[in-house]
């Protein structure tokens, strides 16, 4: 999907560095961000389209859903994604506001577009799935509202990474809102759980059987996977770019004071 | 196969949104490496 | 080295305190966040008058269809295991409506006791299994759709089934 990339920076990594500032030298992570998305991108590509053809083609439709189960294998991928997102954008800011890492301010920037995007596809597709099988493109209740309320916490990062002159008070600003975002996660999570919800609750759990007949579990456990692997490529290459765009920027200054 | 109306819009969906991620990632990408190349080569000759 | 953990400590100071304020804000409005009440709860409270949203499982044996000034009409017991409420509602009713099933219907309490649905909406729920396998599981004895939930998922998640699920 995205070819490797060339570009090589001349400096050295820092002598002594170490633990996460390991990748914190922009040429080295240019290097390792290049080499790994093809292989990133062609592992996600494949389990999604493997996935989703046994899914919709080989799975057994449900008993009482018929085929509308079917959107599942969408949905699902969305929906755990659209959260796993969120909890790496919040845990790049962490890194960003107490570690300075230099690479986590563009991190948390590059993955709140492709979480946001993950998100809309679990509302559209779980508002396609609600209207057959409830009788409602939309309710009110709390799974509902606590992840249209994700929508808007990526949407307002995104906004807010933007909305400064200084690109530093930016990244500042939205990693704070990040971080109290994450207080929605488990509110996410549990909220099936913690209150009535029209959104029956999950179906698959770390304590217990899955409630799922093996047959639709493994295409969804493989869209699932490829979901993730095209998650981390698209925030590999938006990084990449971000990375490069950084440099252009500090090399059109550096030009700019010399002449 | 039953509600094919409403599988057919969320499998669009689901396809579309990340697609159009993808086309924007690599668009950047193709654009910044060349603007670096240009700048760095010029730089280093 | 110093700054870095005092960041931390106030980035995790700040985290506990957002967090408890957001568990104590839940925990105040918790009957706000509900979608729906139980018919043990409207028999506990009374909301007669209220418009609200009642939710349960449909009970076995209860569905009444009738026709209304041509409008298809339902009436149904709606139950949560302790109390049951008699639900009756004008419309057309979503696919997944049955007994056995979860619904939740917006309405009125009467001051008789019953309740006035003017929307039902079905709620399944985390079972997702093909045809074959509920047939052999009303086969065996081991389950009837109408009567309530599924038995443990470890007891049939892997039985054999066709593509269309017979």
């Amino acid at each position: 999907m995205l070819g490797a990339m060339e570009v090589v920076s001349p400096t050295a990594p820092p002598r002594g560095a170490r633990g996460l500032h390991r990748f914190a030298n922009p040429g080295r992570f240019l290097r390792l961000a290049g080499r790994a998305l093809p292989w990133v991108s062609a592992i996600g590509l494949v389990l999604v389209a493997l996935g989703l053809v046994w899914g919709l083609f080989f799975a057994p439709a449900d008993w009482q859903q018929g085929d509308a189960v079917r959107i599942m294998y969408v949905h699902v991928p969305a929906a755990w994604l659209a959260s796993a997102g969120y909890m790496a954008l919040a845990c790049a800011s962490a890194v960003a506001l107490v570690w300075r890492h230099p690479l986590a301010d563009l991190a948390a920037v590059e993955i709140a577009p492709v979480g946001a995007g993950f998100t809309a596809i679990c509302l559209v597709t779980g508002s396609l799935w609600g209207k057959p099988m409830w009788g409602a493109f939309w309710v009110w209740d709390a799974r509902l509202t606590s992840v249209l309320v994700l929508f808007f916490l990526y949407l307002g990062h995104i906004a807010l990474t933007r909305a400064f002159d200084s690109p530093e008070r930016g990244y500042r600003a939205g990693a704070i809102l990040a971080l109290v975002g994450v207080v929605n996660l488990p509110i996410i999570k549990f909220s099936v759980d913690w209150w009535n919800t029209l959104h029956q609750p999950a179906s698959i759990t770390l304590t217990g059987a899955p409630t799922m007949y093996v047959g639709m579990l493994w295409p969804l456990l493989f869209t699932a996977l490829g979901a993730s692997f095209i998650f981390a490529a698209l925030v590999l290459a938006r990084l990449s770019a971000a990375v490069m765009e950084r440099r252009i920027r500090a090399l059109l200054a550096a030009r700019a004071e010399g002449t | 196969m039953t509600h094919l109306a409403y599988i057919v819009p969320a499998y669009v969906s689901a396809l579309v949104i990340p697609a159009w991620l993808a086309g924007e990632a690599w668009l950047r990408l193709r654009r910044a490496r060349a603007r670096l190349l240009a700048l760095e080569g010029g730089r280093r000759r | 080295m110093k700054r870095k953990h005092r960041r931390l400590a106030i980035l995790l100071a700040c985290g506990l305190g957002l967090g408890s304020a957001a568990a104590l804000t839940l925990f105040a409005f918790r009957d706000n966040l509900v979608f729906f009440v139980t018919p043990s709860d409207l028999a506990s409270r009374g909301h007669a008058g209220e418009t609200l949203r009642l939710g349960g499982l449909v009970a076995a044996g209860s569905i009444r269809h009738a026709t209304i000034d041509g409008q298809p009409a339902v009436r149904f017991r709606v139950t949560d295991g302790r109390s049951s409420v008699n639900v009756s509602y004008i419309g057309v009713l979503p696919d997944l409506f049955r007994e056995g099933q979860g619904v939740v219907t917006l309405g009125t309490l009467a001051p008789d006791g019953g309740f006035v649905a003017s929307e039902v909406l079905a709620k399944h729920d985390e079972t997702y299994m093909p045809k074959d396998v509920v047939e052999a599981l009303k086969k065996s004895g081991r389950w009837q759709p109408d009567a309530g939930p599924p038995p443990p998922a470890a007891t049939w998640n892997s039985l054999p089934a066709t593509r269309n699920g017979g």
